[in-house]
């Protein structure tokens, strides 16, 4: 197993945000986790990440207990990751973003900037512009291309679909399994749970700060509970103050 | 931008725009100059620098007070203050608000040891500098895991700390301060511009510490210069830009805060010392919270992060007041509607760097918001407690 989270709990103040977690990562994975707003996706992954210090649990990367390790030092071990949203250096140009990236490297990147921009050939277009001009596809581009510069075992992606149309959505998904198809693991953090379940070989679903299911994301995608909840489906099932209740019971 | 861009919008929009590509073009151009050009423009300012204290061009900068003393203090002092404060706020972005204490340390550090120990000044400006880049290392550790707004409160609190803890401490003076402060070692004899030998420290004339605070000038500013172009430079303005990002990217961000910090309180020290030296006695009033908030309004005037533009804005803070000493109290009315139009016209400063200005339109960059940063409609509630 790469990448092991056992029992966290993390904290806001006195509110708890997360209620002991825990999630396996194994090597050549992709993994899911989905859930509503504030269900602690995004403080599961900052907390792996360092962002965020644990109040108790552990996480064990790569057979070495990571929990009091500071975020920086993460990604020399090896926990590359794409933040939230906009992420980026927007006063950078892109290639000087694309460099932050392979800021914790020793050795030679230029295999690693080829490859960014191979996948993303958007970036090379725009290769000297300022990345706070760029559109929020664009910007989320440069960030999986930035985390993949310091050549990640796994790679942590939050809400890569964030605020994208649904093409670009179908582009970005698209470049994130090809990414995991070179090698990379990945965990991805999702609302969009139908496209990152069609995606992901796993998936855990997170409710209020904890784990309340977890299965291959196969067997997620036909379950009636999950339909109901996040996937706008499941006629039948009294799910409160949840949006498409009346949606019909197929998927797209 | 093209020339449609420079034609829209409303008259004063269309000056910014304007005044904003002429910025740029004469950027570009400095930029692809090759470096024997530079090194004159270098050397042609700092011969202007040392000619700047005559009486001819005194007469019109200052027609009310000494020239040579106000270059002294307020202008020099504010421009190495300023330069001292760009490093935290600029290109580490981080908002500081107690700036003075720094030079406040630096200035009872020379009082105490020039007049307690007889220290020599020299030896004073290393020891102070260290004392000062301590006292920054010692309010970064436990402060420096805030960020925006509240590190800005908690600076400010340390600044006020530093003067009220002078001014009821008896052993170091209270709030009569100290007197009799050493001058720096003269050395008889040496060079002569315009009449007063450059190396004679004594009260009479001014223009001897200008030049040392020239020198001391040109030193910082190769030095933040240096940094300002290595990896620890690129690591402030990834911190600047987004901290978490930088975190994540591998950047230890606690690290080159506190770095940022030191420094910054090593070139607000160094001026203290050398400003303490000059004026044979300091009070704890000299260290007022004016001062920080003055040397702030100079930076971010001047462009946050870009040395020549906060230089420029230090000048204008210290010489516009003076300048216009002769309409008495209405000269501090017309030095508010200067800064008032100033941040109409140009926000992001005089002279602000292109990468700053990008940061600006994205509304991050630490310090482009100054701190206050408001969540937006598509945020949530906790990444605004997380900030």
């Amino acid at each position: 197993m790469l990448l092991e989270v056992k029992d966290i709990h993390v904290h806001y103040g006195k509110i708890a945000a997360l209620k002991g977690i825990s999630v396996e990562v194994n090597e050549g994975e992709i993994v899911t986790l989905i859930g509503a707003n504030g269900a602690g996706k995004t403080t599961t992954l900052k907390t792996i990440s360092g962002l965020r210090g644990l109040t108790s649990g552990r996480i064990i990367f790569d057979g070495q207990d990571i929990s009091k390790m500071p975020g920086h030092k993460r990604v020399v071990a090896g926990l590359g990751q794409a933040p939230e949203g906009r992420g980026i250096f927007p006063g950078m140009t892109v290639h000087d973003n694309l460099l932050m990236g392979a800021y914790a490297r020793t050795t030679n990147s230029s295999k690693e900037l080829a490859e960014a921009y191979e996948l993303f050939p958007r970036l090379a277009e725009r290769r000297d512009q300022a990345a706070g001009t760029m559109s929020g596809g664009e910007q989320q581009m440069l960030a999986i291309g930035r985390a993949l510069m310091a050549k990640p075992k796994v790679l942590l992606l939050d809400e890569p679909s964030m605020g994208l149309a649904p093409l670009l959505v179908q582009q970005i998904f698209s470049i994130i399994e090809e990414i995991n198809r070179r090698g990379t693991t990945v965990l991805l953090v999702e609302q969009n749970a139908q496209q990152a379940l069609k995606l992901a070989h796993r998936a855990y679903v997170l409710e209020t700060g904890k784990v309340v299911k977890s299965a291959p994301a196969a067997e997620l995608l036909d379950d009636p509970d999950v339909q109901a909840a996040y996937l706008g489906g499941g006629m039948g099932h009294e799910v409160p103050g949840q949006a498409g209740q009346a949606a019909p019971e197929e998927r797209a | 931008m093209n020339q449609k861009t420079l034609q829209r919008g409303n008259p004063v929009s269309r000056f910014r725009n304007q005044l904003g590509h002429f910025g740029d073009v004469m950027h570009d151009r400095w930029m692809n100059a090759p470096g024997w050009q530079r090194w004159i423009v270098y050397i042609a300012l700092i011969v202007a620098a040392l000619l700047l204290p005559s009486e001819s061009i005194g007469s019109f900068m200052s027609p009310d007070t000494d020239w040579a003393s106000i270059l002294f203090f307020p202008i020099g002092t504010f421009v190495l203050l300023a330069i001292g404060l760009n490093v935290v706020v600029g290109q580490a972005g981080l908002l500081d608000l107690g700036f003075v204490a720094f030079y406040a340390v630096g200035g009872y550090a020379m009082a105490l040891l020039g007049t307690r120990m007889g220290w020599n000044f020299w030896l004073i400006m290393i020891v102070g500098i260290g004392i000062c880049a301590l006292s920054g290392i010692i309010l970064g550790a436990p402060t420096l895991r805030l960020r925006g707004d509240y590190l800005a409160i908690v600076t400010l609190g340390f600044g006020e700390i530093i003067r009220i803890t002078a001014r009821n401490t008896d052993e170091i003076g209270g709030p009569n301060g100290i007197r009799g402060i050493p001058h720096p070692p003269s050395i008889e004899g040496g060079p002569v511009i315009g009449d007063i030998e450059i190396f004679k420290y004594g009260v009479l004339y001014p223009q001897p510490y200008y030049y040392l605070l020239v020198a001391l000038a040109v030193i910082v500013i190769i030095l933040v210069k240096r940094w300002e172009k290595s990896r620890v430079g690129r690591s402030w303005a990834a911190i600047r830009e987004d901290e978490d990002a930088a975190e994540v990217m591998g950047v230890p961000t606690f690290r080159f805060k506190m770095l940022a910090f030191a420094i910054g309180a090593s070139i607000g020290g160094a001026m203290g010392v050398l400003w303490a030296a000059k004026s044979i006695s300091i009070n704890p009033n000299d260290f007022q919270f004016m001062l920080s908030a003055t040397i702030l309004a100079a930076v971010v005037m001047g462009g946050a992060g870009n040395l020549p533009g906060v230089i420029l804005g230090a000048f204008l803070v210290a010489w516009l007041p003076e300048r216009f000493r002769g309409l008495q109290e209405y000269r501090m009315l017309i030095f508010g509607a200067v800064l008032v139009a100033l941040m109409i016209f140009r926000p992001e400063g005089l002279l602000p760097s292109r990468q700053r200005k990008a940061e600006l339109k994205e509304g991050s960059g630490g310090m482009g918001t100054l701190g206050a940063e408001v969540p937006g409609p598509e945020s949530r509630g906790e990444e605004v407690a997380s900030k």
